[in-house]
């Protein structure tokens, strides 16, 4: 049977299969239908009996049955519901299982909140998640005004959201991943608007001189990267591993290269520790390539199992472009 | 983190494979879920037999709230004797309109880790309390 007690797993899992089966509105529509609709028609029974105060009640029940390590506050006078989710215990058992299935799990909150919370006239006001295991979001009651709300447990305090990339929302809306390169929220249009330019690809530090180099767009891992006799160029995209010693060495160069013609920063995210924190070494936050991977058919993540290096990932990377090396 | 309440969302889950897609993908769902998701379970019984089968049963069922399942092993193969299936039960106390096919995930799901691992999977009865069996596959005939 089914059970309770790995439910995150296979929901992670059930998020794939839906999307490879029937494409990525068909996930949408399951978190809008399924776990907004049905699955969690509690919460809309609460909001419409108490507003935001059922909502805060059935999460603080949620949040006990979970074993979430979160905050929720509730400041009816400001009109705001707001959470502060130190570690979300969902993500937290596929980090714990080395699990990845699905491209992005952590977009299924708000692929079933706001539709459920729409319903109910309730606006989600902000939210980020870092894919890491923690994340805060706002609510507030359409009908009435609302005030800012501080909180001392903002979660964007605490040492651990420096990790992962970022995810945002902005009343009920998905905001821009990196809109300097992109309009969209997917990593994966991210990535393609990146190297739409690019014919070809060449990788640093596999079998590629950086003689090799001209006319190419450079791919390379942030250990190549790092030293410039290896990499003499300046890589239009660069892939970091889970290195803390390699980081040192990426910040100085990306940090001393004039930003128009800094490299975009990539990682893969794999479910493994140390879960990396990019933003104390002066970096941003770079972007996800595994779900273009996973996206394409290119990348099935194995539990346990062995897992590729940042040269193979970059290959996959490559591939999953459509871009020849 | 064996929260009962997900069993909420694994019926919803079900309709609305059945309902938007039709029955024969509820079906591949169930198969792929025995197939790839529980991969890693499979293996552990390949590897240890009825009784390492039963055993990941026992403990299956021990992290489920208001489970009462007897896991035994019995000629080769195992036999879980569900008296109060936790699913069911939380979804009926909870009011929850329970998908008709609910019970037949089992049958897939568990199917295809039986096939796996080299058992056939049969079931009696359902809808709260059943008897499963994880049975000796027969020897595959050799042609002429």
């Amino acid at each position: 049977m089914l059970g309770c007690q790995d439910f995150c797993g296979y929901y992670d899992w059930t998020f794939h299969f839906v999307r490879r089966s029937w494409g990525q509105e068909a996930v949408r529509r399951l978190w809008a239908e399924a776990i907004g609709g049905e699955s969690q028609r509690h919460y809309a029974q609460s909001a419409a009996e108490a507003g935001l105060r059922g909502l805060y009640q059935q999460w603080t029940k949620t949040g006990v049955e979970e074993s979430c390590d979160w905050t929720f506050t509730l400041d009816e006078a400001k009109n705001v519901l707001r959470f502060d989710m130190r570690e979300c215990p969902s993500k937290g058992f596929l980090l714990a299982h080395d699990l990845n299935a699905d491209e992005d799990y952590c977009d299924h909150c708000m692929g079933w909140t706001v539709p459920l919370l729409a319903g109910v006239g309730v606006e989600v006001i902000g939210h980020e998640h870092n894919h890491c295991g923690q994340c805060w979001g706002t609510m507030r009651s359409k009908d009435r005004p609302t005030e800012p709300l501080e909180v001392e447990g903002d979660i964007r305090r605490d040492p651990r959201w420096q990790r992962g990339f970022l995810h945002r929302w902005e009343n009920d809306q998905p905001q821009l991943l990196l809109p300097s390169v992109s309009p969209s929220y997917d990593a994966c249009d991210v990535l393609a608007a990146w190297f739409a330019t690019a014919e070809r690809l060449v990788i640093l530090g596999r079998d590629s001189a950086a003689s090799e180099a001209a006319g190419r767009a450079v791919l390379t891992t942030g250990r190549v990267y790092a030293d410039r006799s290896q990499c003499p160029v300046e890589p239009s995209a660069v892939l970091l591993d889970n290195d803390e010693a390699e980081l040192v060495g990426v910040a100085a160069r990306f940090l001393a290269t004039p930003p128009a013609r800094r490299p975009l920063l990539l990682h893969h995210f794999l479910p493994r520790p140390p879960l990396m924190d990019f933003v104390s070494a002066g970096l941003p936050r770079p972007v996800p390539i595994l779900p273009l991977l996973i996206r394409h058919g290119l990348y099935r993540h194995q539990p346990g199992g062995p897992k590729p290096d940042v040269t193979e990932l970059l290959m996959l990377l490559a591939a999953a472009l459509n871009k020849s090396l | 983190m064996s929260a009962p309440d997900f069993y909420f969302a694994v019926n919803a889950i079900f309709r609305h494979i059945h309902d938007c897609y039709g029955r024969e993908s509820l079906i591949a769902y169930w198969r792929g879920l025995g197939e790839e998701y529980y991969r890693r379970r499979v293996e552990r019984w390949k590897a240890g037999g009825p009784q390492a089968l039963a055993a990941d049963w026992r403990e299956y069922f021990a992290a489920e709230p208001q489970a009462e399942v007897e896991v035994a092993v019995a000629d080769g193969g195992v036999e879980l004797d569900v008296k109060v299936c936790p699913a069911i039960k939380h979804l009926r106390d909870q009011g929850r309109e329970i998908v008709p096919y609910f019970c037949e995930h089992c049958d897939h799901v568990g199917g295809a880790m039986a096939e796996a691992a080299g058992y056939r999977f049969q079931r009696q009865g359902g809808s709260g309390s059943c008897r499963q069996q994880f049975l000796p596959s027969p020897p595959i005939k050799e042609s002429d």
